[in-house]
């Protein structure tokens, strides 16, 4: 009965009652996409760094991994020093720099990381296999593409100009035994990996037993929190840094999306609320009469105040499913345009839908619907029955 | 290069400075100065790797931190010093990553760039505007995510008018049935309804455009002090403003016109009743019921 009264009132106005649900559902698709905002990015992040099961890194003091041009001096030693830690199962050193491939009329730069391929966490091999001998590296497929080379092909590659010169520096010839998909690397980043060794020798002096990065991979079960801090003790020129230190320091540099996300969020739901507020009010208001007539006959105020509340509730559920819809292709689309960021992990997504994100959504709208219809159905409930009914029929 | 010395300045205990070459003067930045507490005339020793072997300077400066957006998540300390100081600190050799040069401007800068470019192999010359675009793809980015939102937060705005419109124009059903009896043109009705939306339209995009520039203060005032730089994160400009208006008055407009359709096509006596009138048959049906 209570339904089908209160699909009766939603029904008297349909075109009324389908506009509410369409801007519910757009509030509801910016709040779902304002909560996977929020919280997309830390959780896609976390996965990045956790996906090849290194829990700490060792940068240059003061840095982010790869966040300037410093580097890590001493790294041979370093990294025995790290490994002699009975909680380290391993360490992968990792130097970056720049390939510049000499082809027959043009040369094609890549982003070049010197790992030991036996320990590396940086890239997947996708075709062929790992390199195995100082002069054998392994390449994206957009290197692949924009070089014209293949699986197999030997190429002439440089690490760096001498201006004074005018040559390339560093040249090697390389063989390529592997494609491979980087993981920490921007999308269409032409990219390639050669042993650290060959990669140091090529950079000269200024590269000599030196690394960007050290990824480190404590043993199944150990406290990696103590680990941490016994490197940090142990290595004061450095800085050791957790997955999740690291993702404070991201999580403030991107404190203004999580803000934004909570601010839009807060908006649409306000918007949301105020639209069923609103419309469930001025339904309420043009069926005094039709209330007050249920509460002569006997219907309980509670009644009365359930079909209101029904009323807002069905409104905005109606809404916030066809929301959740509206809201995983607007978060594609948003995510396309921040995917673009230069330097931007591919592997990192802004919004990631998680099923807590659209059960929050869900829920808050649901609990807004309801809190939306307490005042017109308080008013409703509360009308003094003989006055109004006299205002009613007066006109 | 500015190297950013990051954590590299420090009061250290090693000085490789010879004793008696008077230091040499740096200007810090603001931030460093004042996390670490230094004052003009202090003296440091600053090192291009913790605990390495350093050299004493004296601040003679503080450096405001510009309003460069590419800047402002990095945190970093900064310190100026002179070019030779830097390459000897760092082992830099006789080398620099970039030379700023200042032209005539116009065709004499095209041509400069030409020169360079073809003299010089291992270099390459760029107008100051072309590295400008380039480094602020990142802000590029943002601007057009930005622009996304703007449109779902319109969609959401225009529905939530013509949701207001439906609404007002639906409570006065029955002055618009008075209007109509009174031999009221529909145009007329039409045109008041549209003027009284757009009004409303108007008088909320006041408001929302004094609600915007108080969001923008304190947006400014919150990540100015967070991100501790002079750079404007919201300015509410003059094309901005009138983009909100107009928009919003055309929006005002159409709800309007779509609110007030709906009333003009139904009958008058059935606007003052609430119910349905039945419809008087049409003409083909009526003969061939004859």
């Amino acid at each position: 009965m209570l339904l089908r009264l209160a699909w009766a009132a939603l029904t008297r106005h349909r075109a009324r009652t389908l506009l509410a649900m369409l801007g519910v559902a757009v509030s509801a698709a910016m709040l779902l996409d304002m909560v996977m905002l929020s919280s997309g990015m830390r959780e896609s992040f976390k996965n990045l760094l956790l996906s090849r099961g290194f829990q700490l890194r060792v940068a240059p003091k003061g840095t982010l991994p790869f966040d300037t041009d410093a580097t890590i001096p001493g790294a041979s030693a370093l990294v025995a020093r790290i490994r002699s830690d009975g909680d380290v199962t391993a360490v992968s050193p990792v130097l970056g720099g720049q390939l510049h491939v000499v082809l027959a009329a043009r040369t094609v730069t890549a982003a070049a990381i010197g790992v030991e391929p036996a320990v590396q966490g940086d890239y997947e091999i996708t075709h062929g296999r790992e390199p195995a001998g100082p002069n054998e590296m392994v390449a994206s497929a957009d290197f692949l593409a924009a070089s014209r080379l293949a699986l197999g092909d030997t190429l002439s590659a440089a690490a760096g100009y001498d201006p004074q010169l005018r040559s390339l520096t560093g040249r090697r010839t390389l063989r390529i035994v592997g494609v491979a998909h980087f993981i920490y690397m921007p999308a269409g980043q032409r990219a390639v990996a050669l042993p650290l060794a060959t990669l140091q020798s090529m950079e000269g002096a200024s590269a000599g037993d030196r690394v960007s990065l050290m990824m480190i991979r404590a043993r199944s079960g150990a406290n990696v929190d103590s680990v941490l801090a016994r490197l940090q003790r142990a290595l004061p020129s450095v800085s050791v840094i957790s997955t999740a230190s690291a993702m404070r320091q991201v999580d403030d540099r991107l404190s203004y999306f999580r803000q934004l996300a909570l601010i839009l969020g807060a908006v649409s739901l306000v918007v949301g609320f105020l639209l069923v507020t609103t419309l469930v009010t001025v339904s309420v208001n043009e069926r005094l009469g039709e209330i007050v007539i249920m509460r002569a006959i006997g219907v309980a105020r509670t009644r009365v105040v359930a079909q209101i509340v029904l009323e807002g509730v069905a409104i905005m559920l109606v809404g916030t499913v066809a929301g959740l819809g509206l809201g995983l292709i607007t978060a594609r689309y948003l995510n396309s345009i921040l995917a673009s960021f230069p330097g931007l992990p591919a592997a990192i997504d802004f919004f990631l839908f998680q099923p807590r994100d659209a059960w929050i959504a869900l829920g808050m709208l649901a609990v807004a619907g309801v809190l939306a219809a307490v005042y017109p159905s308080w008013r409703g409930a509360s009308l003094p029955i003989a006055l109004t009914l006299r205002e009613e029929a007066i006109g | 290069m500015l190297l950013p010395l990051l954590a590299a300045v420090a009061l250290q205990q090693i000085d490789s400075s010879s004793p008696h070459r008077p230091p040499r003067t740096v200007a810090s930045d603001e931030r460093l100065a004042a996390d670490a507490q230094v004052r003009i005339g202090d003296r440091i020793v600053l090192s291009s790797v913790p605990g390495g072997a350093g050299d004493t300077v004296v601040v003679s400066a503080f450096v405001k931190r510009s309003a460069d957006p590419s800047e402002v998540a990095r945190a970093e300390y900064r310190v100026r010093m002179h070019l030779d100081e830097l390459q000897s600190l760092i082992g830099y050799g006789d080398r620099v990553d970039r030379f700023a040069v200042q032209s005539r401007g116009g065709a004499a800068a095209d041509s400069a760039i030409r020169r360079v470019n073809a003299a010089a192999f291992g270099f390459q010359a760029y107008r100051s505007r072309d590295i400008a675009v380039e480094t602020s793809r990142t802000f590029a980015v943002v601007s057009r995510f930005h622009r996304a939102i703007g449109v779902i937060t319109i969609v959401a705005s225009a529905v939530f008018l013509l949701c207001i419109m439906l609404l007002k124009v639906d409570e006065r059903r029955r002055d618009v049935a008075a209007l109509r009896l009174m031999g009221i043109s529909a145009g007329s009705i039409v045109r008041s309804v549209m003027i009284e939306s757009a009004l409303v339209a108007l008088v909320g995009s006041a408001m929302g455009v004094l609600i915007g520039w108080a969001a923008a203060a304190i947006v400014n005032w919150h990540y100015q002090a967070l991100y501790r730089t002079p750079l404007a994160f919201a300015v509410i400009t003059p094309a901005v403003v009138a983009l909100a208006v107009s928009l919003s008055v055309v929006l005002g407009l159409l709800a309007g016109f779509a609110a007030a359709q709906r009333l003009v096509h139904l009958p008058a006596l059935e606007l003052i009743t609430g119910r349905r009138e039945p419809r008087a048959p049409n003409r083909s049906r009526a003969a061939e019921t004859a």
